[in-house]
């Protein structure tokens, strides 16, 4: 009898505490919802956010695809070398300044580095034409890149311009005829020329690393241009003196899609 | 698969890896007014978003009016030199291709959003914005150690320098938009040290740097050059 009293009252007791328990913890969660709404609240009467002065539009990749030459100026007078590493021998002299006083770009075709710091493989504006060589990275200044590419084709008397492969202008041509022969090889775009006022070469000349093989005393060096012409009824022919003579609209047109440094196949 | 498509399968699992239960991609619904379609339509964005938690193309157009005082004028063009520099320096690195893939996966994220920060800084300035000065980065962007040194430098300092010129803006909306920028700032500086093995997040607070740490910075590098003249006014030489 006594037990059973003794087990009513552990139950009992028992009953008690659970139910304290689930009062105070009914109570707790009471106080925290109340704080809960009470944030809530505060947050909603916070003032809207500014407007951002700008905001950033989407990121782009660069293009897989994308045509990636590049060239440099010469900031420092340099000998080209056959190889890099300064026991290689010399194989052209690269000034700071091109004829026309412009500054002399070289386009950059590779790179190699070596114990002795990093060398540029350039193409160079010598004879013969098409010759490379290999400057320490310290001559050049910062390179630029481009995405164009004109191929003048002598055969079908015709120049392309590829901008990441597309063909975004093609045009009739004048070239060299057999007594001076506009050169093979590639060959890069070193300056643009305008403003002259001398309608045999229109109202643009660009200026190339190609160069005569047979005009070699010419004033300037016999450098190759690309330009206008007093004489569009000769287009398309084998008419000049080696360089690739376009109809003054197709230069002017050219001008506005080519910058200086874009590379030049002629074939 | 066209460029940008490839670009959003570039991007596409970062968020994917990071948010296994969409988790995130539903707090981003509730944050943007968006519909569940749009924000997944928008993953090349979200992906970024997922390095980077960059949000921004759910954004309204800027508002290119916002005032403009002298003093915030000045801090917008110095930050777009800022811009043109990093931006330069990371997209020749890709180009280029000469440092290691992590590295160069590091460069063409970072580049992109460098360049994007440009056009929005650009955008905003308007007539006033800063011509494109001449970089030279030397064999900075083909040396893998003298391009990480350089990239942490220019990511901790440009996280810091935001950070000096926030309080020192006048307009609120150029600040709101700064702010925006200067997280993005600070993922790349912690990305780059994760990726070198340097303590992504050094100390609890940041400090600022001011403005002249960071020209010093750059003038230090001797990046910063006069562009080629190469363009005349004089007659031809050419053969004819």
């Amino acid at each position: 009898m006594r037990s059973r009293h003794a087990a009513a009252g552990v139950a009992l007791l028992a009953g008690g505490v659970v139910a304290v328990a689930a009062f105070a913890h009914h109570s707790a969660r009471a106080r925290t919802a109340g704080r809960a709404d009470g944030f809530v609240a505060q947050a909603i009467h916070l003032p809207p956010p500014q407007k951002p002065a700008f905001t950033v539009g989407r990121p782009q990749l660069l293009s897989r695809n994308e045509t990636r030459a590049r060239f440099a100026p010469v900031i420092r007078a340099v000998a080209a070398r056959a190889a890099p590493g300064p026991a290689s021998g010399i194989v052209a002299s690269l000034a700071l300044r091109t004829p026309e006083q412009t500054t002399n770009i070289v386009l950059v075709i590779g790179e190699r580095a070596r114990p002795d710091g990093l060398w540029v493989h350039v193409r160079l504006p010598v004879l013969p034409n098409s010759l490379t060589g290999w400057v320490r990275r310290g001559a050049l200044g910062g390179y630029r890149f481009l995405h164009t590419h004109l191929v003048v084709d002598r055969a079908r008397l015709a120049a392309t311009l590829y901008r990441n492969g597309q063909n975004v202008f093609s045009a009739p041509i004048g070239i060299g005829g057999p007594e001076s022969p506009t050169p093979a090889g590639e060959f890069y775009i070193r300056d643009r020329l305008s403003g002259f006022g001398d309608p045999f070469y229109g109202p643009v000349a660009f200026g190339t690393s190609a160069r005569s093989a047979v005009l070699t005393d010419w004033p300037g060096g016999g450098f190759i241009g690309i330009h206008g012409t007093n004489e569009p009824a000769l287009i398309p022919g084998r008419i000049s003196h080696g360089c690739v003579r376009l109809r003054n609209r197709d230069i002017l047109k050219l001008a506005r899609l080519m910058p200086v440094g874009t590379p030049v196949t002629i074939q | 698969m066209n460029d940008q498509e490839s670009h959003s399968a570039e991007l596409q699992p970062t968020l994917a890896e990071i948010d296994c239960d969409g988790a995130l991609r539903e707090t981003a619904a509730d944050a943007f007014p968006l519909t569940r379609g749009e924000l997944f339509r928008q993953s090349a964005t979200a992906a970024a978003a997922g390095a980077l938690g960059y949000f921004g193309a759910a954004w309204e157009d800027a508002d290119a009016a916002a005032a403009k005082t002298a003093n915030d004028i000045a801090i917008l063009r110095f930050d777009q030199v800022l811009e043109f520099l990093q931006s330069g320096l990371y997209t020749e690195a890709e180009r280029l291709g000469a440092l290691k893939p992590e590295t160069l996966a590091w460069a063409r994220v970072v580049g992109a959003h460098e360049r994007a920060h440009l056009r929005a800084i650009e955008r905003l300035l308007g007539p006033k914005k800063v011509k494109n000065p001449g970089f030279n980065y030397g064999s900075v962007t083909a040396d893998e150690s003298a391009f990480i040194k350089t990239a942490v430098a220019f990511e901790d300092l440009t996280a810091a320098l935001l950070k000096w010129q926030a309080p020192r803006l006048d307009s609120r909306a150029i600040l709101a938009a700064a702010v925006s920028l200067h997280s993005v700032e600070t993922r790349h500086a912690a990305w780059i040290r994760h990726l070198v093995g340097l303590q992504p997040a050094t100390s609890a607070f940041d400090k600022p740097a001011p403005q002249h740490k960071m020209a010093q910075l750059i003038d230090s590098t001797h990046f910063l050059v006069s562009q080629p003249k190469t363009t005349a006014r004089k007659k031809p030489p050419y053969t004819g």
